[in-house]
């Protein structure tokens, strides 16, 4: 920090008159704007993003997320190697959401292969990116913690999350980056007893989280640092394009699951087990921080729901589809858009009927998600924009690609 | 609505620009050099008339595209003439999409900003310039956003070629 910092006393301009007949003198002090980094390497900033921001005093008077420091040319590598080569790349740009980010690439390709998916498979798919989403609602619900200052819910968060990533390692071996759901399919059947955790986990669960809603969201200290901070109203929300818990979380009532639904979400919600937790504002304006977090919170409760449904109803049978070793894709073009636990990731992929990809797209729903900090951040306290960043909920991984 | 629903308001409220309609079709058996196409439809838009285009798109209270889901740009190969802009655009209130699709020349690759009719375009369109070398007319902040200012060349063109070094970083 070597910014000069000036602050003049100016002449005493105003004065007012006391009841008691004394004068009041106001002095104004005036401190020039500081710029201030925070970032790369600021923990708060979930990852290698910096946000220069422009502050007086304690006021945040501008905020301009800089992104890059972690690009990796995901799009040009998909225009480099085969359809399927690719799909352990879509692991690594939202780390934390890998089954789902398998699940949009693979959904995008099978668009333009038309091709059918066995029942089991899109079955394990959605209990796969439920439970991936339970997983990556719990780091940003316990980061966001650390963000405010709250060291424990951390802790507790990453015991359950430990025994997802158990679950997904026993099924494919794999404990980050999965690529497990493929092309066609899934990679490989639940070893024997699998849906049984699954289901213990699903009750674990349950009772955990009723420590953490009690423990977190309804703390006073907790609302009383989220509440009416970095409010989001609906028109802003769909101006920036903003999707998933952010779009939830200002009010306005639309999830892809239910709206546009994609694998057998639309059974789901015929069978009654999709409810899609939407804000209200109860506890300060609607479309603040706290609605945000609250939106997380109950969607990891959904997604129980939504996985015991899954485990009633499963049946044998295959798993995958045939497909050729070296796929050639027809000649096309494809957008498919599916519910992240961030928003909406999109994939559009161009074929020319070859091996290889002529575009490979994707619509990162953390880099949708941040321009609105330009906006939100101005004139908020300097110590409420590390609430703001968090509740955003941003992947870095997603936002450079 | 579905996409001959859109495109036939499209047509009724007269929106601007519209060059013509694209959508899957199946193989032409007879033809081998033919191979059909499958995947999403899109309406072809004059690029100029863009930003009016959207805005109807967006106003309209029957089709009332309220979100800009991803605006990108695509090189679809050496042998073209051309890039394309996508759009792709999302209604919340009737829950239904639409992809836009306009032409503009490489070499002289430039696109009115849309970021006036949805802010949410500003980002993607900074990305798009970046990695294609399109110039975005009356854009309000055209800086790089994921390469480093100084990255010569575009890297998502077909006829890119990789650097050697960058900064002293041999890249070989």
């Amino acid at each position: 920090m070597d910014q000069e910092r000036t602050a003049t006393v100016t002449e005493p301009k105003e004065s007012a008159v006391l009841p008691d007949g004394s004068k009041e003198f106001v002095v104004d002090v005036h401190t020039e704007d500081m710029e201030l980094n925070m970032g790369p390497q600021h923990p708060a900033t979930h990852g290698v993003m910096r946000i220069l921001l422009r502050v007086d005093g304690e006021l945040v008077t501008g905020a301009q997320p800089h992104l890059g420091y972690l690009h990796r040319c995901a799009e040009k590598i998909g225009e480099n190697v085969e359809w399927l080569q690719y799909l352990p790349y879509t692991d690594r740009y939202d780390y934390l959401a890998a089954m789902n980010n398998n699940l949009g690439y693979s959904m995008a390709v099978e668009k333009l292969l038309g091709i059918e998916i066995p029942r089991r498979a899109e079955m394990l798919r959605i209990i796969c990116a439920e439970l991936n989403r339970i997983g990556s609602h719990l780091i940003a619900f316990g980061t966001y913690g650390l963000d405010l200052g709250a060291f424990t819910p951390f802790l507790y968060t990453f015991r359950e999350r430990e025994w997802m990533m158990s679950l997904f390692e026993k099924i494919c071996g794999a404990r980050l980056t999965y690529s497990y759901i493929r092309i066609g399919g899934v990679f490989n059947d639940t070893p024997p007893g699998w849906l049984g955790e699954v289901s213990r986990f699903c009750d674990t669960f349950l009772v955990k989280w009723q420590e953490y809603y009690d423990l977190v969201v309804e703390n006073q200290i907790f609302i009383g640092r989220t509440a009416d901070v970095g409010v989001i109203p609906r028109e802003m929300a769909m101006d920036f394009g903003l999707t998933g818990p952010m779009l939830r979380g200002s009010g306005i009532d639309f999830d892809l699951r239910r709206d546009m639904p994609y694998s057998l979400y639309g059974e789901v919600d015929k069978a009654g087990a999709l409810n899609i937790p939407v804000a209200r504002g109860e506890k300060g304006s609607l479309g603040d921080c706290w609605d945000r977090v609250w939106v997380r919170t109950m969607e990891m409760k959904e997604s129980i729901e939504i996985v015991r449904w899954c485990l009633d109803n499963i049946e044998a049978g295959p798993v995958i589809g045939e497909l050729p070793k070296t796929l050639r894709v027809p000649a096309g073009e494809a957008y498919v858009g599916i519910e992240n636990p961030r928003g909406e990731l999109g994939h559009y992929v161009v074929s020319d009927g070859g091996k290889v990809a002529v575009r490979c797209r994707v619509r990162g729903p953390s880099f949708c998600n941040l321009p609105v900090l330009e906006e939100i951040m101005l004139g908020t306290l300097l110590a409420d924009s590390v609430a703001i960043i968090g509740s955003t909920d941003v992947v870095v991984g997603e936002t450079d690609r | 609505m579905d996409f001959t629903g859109i495109c036939d308001r499209l047509k009724a409220i007269g929106a601007p620009g519209i060059l013509g309609v694209d959508e899957p079709r199946e193989k032409n058996p007879e033809d081998k050099k033919d191979l059909g196409r499958a995947g999403d439809s899109f309406v072809l838009v004059d690029p100029e008339e863009l930003e009016g285009f959207l805005r109807f798109c967006r106003d309209d209270t029957e089709l009332q595209f309220e979100l800009l889901c991803d605006l990108t740009a695509t090189d679809p190969g050496n042998d073209d003439e051309e890039l394309w802009l996508n759009y792709n655009l999302l209604s919340i209130a009737h829950k239904h999409r639409l992809a836009v699709k306009a032409k503009i020349s490489k070499e002289n690759s430039n696109a009115p900003s849309v970021a006036d009719v949805y802010r949410a375009a500003q980002w993607h369109e900074r990305e798009a310039a970046e990695m294609f070398g399109i110039t975005y007319r009356n854009h309000p902040d055209p800086r790089h956003i994921l390469l480093p200012d100084d990255w010569i060349g575009y890297p998502l063109r077909k006829d890119y070629e990789y650097p050697k070094e960058y900064r002293g970083i041999s890249c070989e």
